[in-house]
Parts: C-alpha cells; structure tokens; sequence
C-alpha cells in the first residue's frame, strides 16, 4: 500500500507544479494516471519513487515486513533499501545496450548485492536462473542471451518490465510505458502489466486514455499539479477536455455527443 | 560535430535581408565582401612570412644542395635491422603502455570532472588541472620528466600517460555529460550504490566511446613515441635521431622505414579493431 | 536450468572473464618488464620530482624585461603554426579535390593523389624537421616546412572524407538542371563541405601551434626551442616561465579561435 499525503513542489522558478496531491493505491489496484504535459504526472511518480522530494507532504509506503516509512524523511541509506523492492518502467526503457538482456535483468537487484560482487565476481546462477523466470513472464526468454541493442522497442520494454519483476518489488512504477510503440506492441505490454497488481500496487503514467480506461482499474487525472478526477476509469468527452484542453474540442468536434470512453 | 552545430545555426536564424539580396543574384559583386578577409589574410601571411624568415629560393638551394648525402637515405642498411627491432618494439610498448594506463586514469578524472557526477569544486580543479596538461605538448612535458627521472622508456610512458589523461579526460567528461541522465536514476530507482550506478549507469553505457577514443589516442601515441624517443623516451625514434646526427644515413634509413611501417600497421589495426567491435 | 538456451551462466562467464584478465595482465607485466618500464619508480624516485619542483619555484619572469628574444620568439611560434596551416591546409584542400570520388573522373590521378597524402600521412614529422634543418639550416623556416606537410597529411585525408561523405542528392539535382562538372561542384558540394573546412583549419591552427612548440627543440624555432635551451642549460627558473606563458599562449588561441570560428560560420557564406 502507498499513501500520498498533501504533498507540494514548487520549482525554483516559483511554478508551482504539485500542489497538495493526495490518493491512496492498494493492492489489488492498477491506477492509470493522466494529464497534459507537464501537468506534473511524472513528478507525482518521481517523488514515490524518491528522486525528487516534495518541498512538503509526505510519502507512507508499507514495507513487506511490515511497518510504515515516510519515504520524504528517511536517511538516504534507508532510502536504497526502500527502492531496491520499488520496480520502476522507464519511459522509453533505459536499458545499458551493451550489456546482454539476462545482465540488464539482473542489474535489478544491485542494491541487494554486496558492491564488491557487483563489480568483481557478478551474479550467481541462481539470481540467472530468477531472472530467466522473470524474462518467461513476459515471454521474451529466449533472447536472454542477445544484446539489448539487437532487439526491439517491445521487447526492449518487456525486457524492463522482467527487470521490474526480477526486483521482486511491493510497488511497481510506470513512466509512459507504451508511449514509444505501436498499438498491438503497446496492448501486449499493457496484458502484461495488468495482472501484475493483484501482487502490488501498480501506478502508470500514460498519455493514451482510451488505453487507460481499457486495461487500469482506476483513474487519476491531474491538470496544473491537482487531482481533477480519481476513480472509476469511466470518462466522458467533456472530462477528458477539461484535463486536456480545449484543443481537443476543436479536433474532435464531430462526435462531443458520445461519451467516447 | 561542428558541422552539425553550423546547420542548426542557419536553420534557427531567417536569412536576413542583406542575406536575400546578396543570395539573390550570381553577380560578380557578389564576391566583392570576400575582398576584405582576403586581404586580411594575405597581409597576416606576409608579415608571417617576415618573421619565419620564408626563404622559398633558399629551400630549393637546401635540398639542391644537400641532396647527395639525402640520396642515402634511399638505400636502407639490411644488416641493421636486427638491432633496430628491439628499439620498434620498445617505442610500440611505450605507446601502448601510455595509453592503457592513461585511458583508465582518463576515465576516472571524467568522472571527477562531469558536471552531472561530482560536485563543483572537484569538477573545477580537475578541469583546470586537466587544461593545462592539454595545453602543454607531450614533449615538453617529456623535457621535464626527463630532467627528474633521467632518459628512459619510463619518463616517456609517463609523458605519454599525462597527455592521454589530459585529451582523454575532457573528450569523455563532455561525453558524460551528454549521456542521458534516465541511466542514473534507472540505476538509483533499483537502490544501487554509489560506486555501482557509477559503474553500471554511467560507465557501461559509455564504453563504446572509450574504446573508440583510446584506439584514436593510440594512433596518435604511436606517433607521439617516435618523437619522444629523440628527446629521451628511447626507441626507435632515438635511434633514427642518433643515426641522423652521426649522418649514419643507410641505418637512418631503416629506422626510418620501420616507423613507416610500424605507423601503418598501428593505423590498419586500429581501423581493424574499431571495425570489430563496433560490428 | 538450460532449457532456454542461449545465454551463459555467470558462474562459467566468471571463469572466462577471469581467464582472460589474468592472461591479459601477465602479457602485461611481461612487456612493462621486456620494456623496462617499472611503475614503482614514480614512488621510490619521487624525490626528483621534488628537487626539480623546488629548483623550478618562483618562476625568474625577469626574462621578459631583460631578453627581447622571448617576444620575438612567440611571434614565431604563432607565424610558424599561421602559415603551416594556411598553406598546408590550401595544399590538402587540393588534394583532397584530387583524391576524392565525387570531384575528381579519373582514377588514376586520384591513385597518385591518395599515394601522396597517404605517404605525407605515415613519414614521421621527426624525420621531416631532421632533413629541413639540414637543408634551410635552424630556424623558424625550417618548423614551417615541417608543419606543411604534416597538415597536408594530417588533414588532406579528412577533407578527402569530407568530400565523399557530402550528401549526394544535393549534387544530383545541380546535375539534373543540366549543369558542368566545376558548375556542379561550386553549387552543389562546396556550400556543403565548406564549414567543415573552415572549423577543420582552425582546429589544425590549435594542433600546429603545439606541434611547432615541440618541433622547436629539434632545431625549428620559436617557444620551443627558447625552452629546450633553458632547461639544457639548467635555467630551471626560467624553463617554468616559458612553460607558464606557453600554457597561457595555447589556452588564448584556443580561445581565439573558437570565437572567429563560431563568429565565421554563423555568417552566410
């Protein structure tokens, strides 16, 4: 479980970009985020995942064994251990693409390794053999050993989201997962994300609505750093205008009448 | 790169409307404007060529005149190739060794020197210190070296090594800072380390560009190690010096077909090496 | 757990990792040793360092008052590295016209062209500096000779690259409204590879001016060779004055030229 509370950001320009954000994701949930660019979506995300910290508010994630950490007030060496279970899908997968795909898997558990190993000795066959288990889930297994910049844009995607599960996280984390692929490719990687939160709360950033509303079990949209909708993923022409602009009323003037979601 | 940075320079700025009107008509007015730079130039050649004492008939004169004892340089010395070998292999070793550890030590004065890794006052005393060794040429750092340590391949690897990190170390840190910086943070979003996002997030990505630049720097220090070696470094550019000095010219002659070869085959291999791992 | 091929365990690509690093680093022990290169001497002899640092400190900037010499000097290494350049740069600009595909319909003038820049290319500039000091006797004129065909050399070849790796479409639509040769190239390839010669001359004026510094010890003049008699007659005080005004001089043209370039080739030429 993780819990936003009145968390705030103002950049040192004076913007105000986050401005008393408040939600709760469970368990069981699959929370699609929407909003214009730079309504400040990948900012909430940044600050759960500690990158940046909010000038205000806190961040209350429930650790697996049990108890509560703020993650805006914790020394940053507790801070690495929170984000070693926080699995996080990068917009447009930042794999190391030298490295084969098994190695960028296994990147995933660095925290959870001694330094020493990491540079020196490498991992043990049996962090390989959980990370070729992982690859399997999202059925690119079999370019385990292939560099990662042979491959495609889909699979490079699934191979993040392997490296996300191989982290063996309480929370996953996704910037604009599907942004940089085709429909069909996009559609596979949403499939396989979904059933992924009846282990964790799933939070997904995405700039695709129709996408959101198909495959997320909740909506939270935000526009200039507040929470305008949160809750079912159910939305009419006129919400999706209000979060994304008038701009979208000229373009889609012939069909206002019907909800298209 | 710098023609890259030209186009984005015309494509951003509308041609103005002295631009229009001189692009306009091939005229030839047009060239009128070159007059000016021209005349520049010319003027800066001339006083040059005043103070460098340009002696155009003197050259012809020189190598006229000198000609004869040239004529033995075509005719290489066989018999002395056998002790010139060892000297070959010294100045490629010197080479190698001096950019292998100067490499390495680049990379980490990159690191110390990248504005998006180390904090600011690290970053700019290791600019500085790196300017300067930029700015200072190989061979007077050798000059140096050479007086504390003594002639020897040593003084010479280490000229070599401070001039690899000098070059090296500013190429790569400006190639850190270029890196996209998701590498970092998708190393600290799993909770890595200090020293592993530094390894995995910011050296892993950027090794292709080191080997690329060490296998560019190697060329240039097989070069560099032939001229070293006439100031002290030792090798076979000592042992053409010398041979030079003492008008030895069918010796001369084979140290210098060996550099010949020895340029070429670093130069080939480099082209061979770079072709393999970058396929 | 080798159901799913193709990869390599890390146990077994541990043991090839290591294979190759100890071997690697044997090699390399080896020939430090053939070499007679022992890094311990940088530590255990440390102490030279030391005495030439304190027989280098305070610079003697004296020099600048009571030796005109110096001035002159400068301005030599400057004019050597200035006309270096600019003719050698004119003399690889034409060869690379000679050499390249796309300027230049017979093969075998590009053959010679490229045997030439080829040769200039590998000839070491040691062995230059060693027959022009001979011919036209010590001197600036000497470094001048030398710096020519090394730029021809050097930069002869990149040109040659310049020029065949120029887009061709430009090229085609020049020719396709039924242009000549020399029409096609003034319009259709010299607007392109121009900036690239112009920034490439100035970074061949930053590379020559070091290079002449150096070449001076060999007899080729200016800074260079002031400093190789300062430290050969264990002026050592004096030596560090020259190296100070040498850092300044190359870090200024570099900056002097980077300014004129930029300046340059925002212009429309």
């Amino acid at each position: 479980m993780i819990e936003v509370r009145h968390i705030c950001k103002t950049l040192p320009g004076g913007r105000r970009v986050l401005d008393d954000l408040s939600f709760t994701v469970r368990k069981g949930e699959f929370v699609g985020v929407l909003g214009a660019s730079g309504a400040g979506k990948t900012l909430t995300l940044r600050c759960l995942n500690g990158l940046l910290k909010p000038d205000s508010g806190s961040i209350l994630i429930a650790l697996p064994g049990g108890g509560v950490e703020d993650i805006c007030k914790v020394p940053s060496r507790k801070l690495r251990q929170i984000r070693q279970r926080i699995g996080v899908v990068f917009q447009g997968y930042h794999l190391v693409k030298r490295l084969t795909v098994l190695e960028n898997v296994l990147v995933g558990r660095l925290g959870q390794i001694s330094t020493f190993r990491s540079l020196i000795y490498g991992f043990k066959d049996k962090e390989a053999e959980e990370a070729v288990a992982a690859l399997e889930k999202v059925k690119v297994a079999h370019l385990a050993g292939a560099r990662v910049s042979s491959l495609s844009g889909g699979e490079m995607q699934r191979v993040a989201i392997a490296r996300a599960i191989f982290q063996n996280p309480h929370l996953l984390l996704a910037d604009e997962p599907i942004s940089n692929l085709d429909p069909s490719n996009a559609k596979v990687i949403m499939r396989l994300i979904r059933p992924l939160c009846e282990e964790m709360p799933v939070i997904g950033v995405f700039h695709q609505p129709e996408m959101t509303a198909k495959y997320c079990t909740r909506i939270i949209a935000i526009k200039e750093g507040r929470i305008v909708y949160d809750g079912q993923p159910v939305l009419t022409q006129e919400q999706l205008i209000d979060i994304y602009g008038e701009e979208l009323r000229q373009i889609e003037n012939h069909n206002h009448e019907r909800p298209v979601l | 790169m710098n023609v890259l940075s030209y186009k984005k320079n015309r494509m951003s700025t509308l041609p103005s409307k002295r631009d229009r009107a001189s692009a306009l008509p091939y005229k030839g007015g047009r060239y009128l404007r070159y007059l000016l730079p021209l005349g520049v130039l010319g003027v800066l050649t001339w006083l040059s060529s005043m103070v460098c004492h340009t002696n155009w008939a003197s050259l012809a004169k020189g190598i006229h005149e000198s000609l004869p004892y040239f004529k033995n340089l075509l005719a290489p010395d066989w018999s002395a190739l056998s002790s010139l070998l060892k000297p070959a292999l010294d100045s490629v070793l010197i080479a190698l060794v001096g950019t292998f550890a100067g490499t390495l030590i680049a990379v980490f004065f990159a690191l110390s020197a990248a504005s998006n890794v180390a904090p600011r006052p690290v970053r700019f005393i290791v600019r500085a210190l790196m300017g300067i060794e930029r700015a200072l040429p190989e061979i007077v750092i050798l000059l140096f070296l050479v007086a504390a340590f003594g002639m020897g391949p040593f003084s010479g690897v280490l000229s070599l090594t401070i001039g690899c990190v000098g070059m090296l170390g500013k190429l790569l840190a400006d190639a850190i800072e270029e890196l996209d910086p998701v590498y970092i943070e998708s190393m600290e979003a799993v909770g890595a380390r200090k020293v592993q996002v530094l390894f995995f997030g910011v050296i892993q990505p950027i090794v292709p560009t080191i080997v690329s630049y060490g296998l560019f720097r190697f060329e240039m220090s097989i070069r560099l190690s032939i001229v070293l070696g006439a100031v002290g470094a030792g090798g076979i550019g000592m042992e053409l010096y010398r041979a030079f000095s003492l008008y030895e010219y069918p010796r001369a002659s084979m140290a210098l077909l060996l550099i010949l070869v020895l340029v070429f085959l670093s130069e080939r291999g480099a082209a061979y090496l770079r072709k393999k791992y970058f396929t | 757990m080798n159901a799913v091929p193709g990869y390599t365990l890390p146990s077994i690509k541990y043991k090839q990792k290591a294979t190759i690093a100890t071997a690697v680093a044997f090699v390399f022990v080896g020939l430090c040793v053939a070499m007679g290169f022992d890094p311990a001497l940088l530590f255990t002899e440390f102490h030279y360092v030391r005495d030439l640092a304190g027989s280098m400190t305070p610079p003697n900037f004296k020099v600048f008052w009571s030796d005109a010499g110096i001035y002159m000097a400068i301005a030599e290494s400057l004019c050597m590295a200035f006309l270096g350049t600019l003719l050698g740069g004119l003399g690889g600009l034409a060869l690379a016209f000679g050499s390249a595909g796309p300027t230049m319909p017979w093969k075998g003038v590009r053959m010679v062209c490229r045997g030439i820049l080829t040769l200039l290319r590998v000839i070491p500039t040691l062995i230059l500096i060693l027959i022009f000091v001979v011919s036209v006797g010590i001197g600036p004129f000497s470094g001048v000779l030398t710096l020519l065909l090394a730029t021809i050399g050097g930069f002869g070849q990149l040109f040659t690259q310049v020029i065949e790796q120029a887009e061709p479409k430009p090229l085609e639509a020049v020719y396709s409204v039924g242009a000549s040769r020399v029409q096609v190239i003034r319009f259709g390839l010299w607007p392109q590879v121009l900036p690239s010669f112009i920034a490439n001359m100035f970074y061949a004026y930053d590379v020559n001016l070091r290079a002449g510094i150096g070449l001076g010890i060999f007899g080729g003049g200016g800074v260079g060779f002031q400093l190789f008699m300062a430290i050969r007659l264990l002026h050592y005080k004096e030596a560090f004055a020259l190296i100070c005004v040498t850092v300044v001089l190359i870090v200024l043209m570099e900056k002097a030229s980077d300014l004129l370039r930029t300046s340059l080739l925002q212009k429309n030429l």
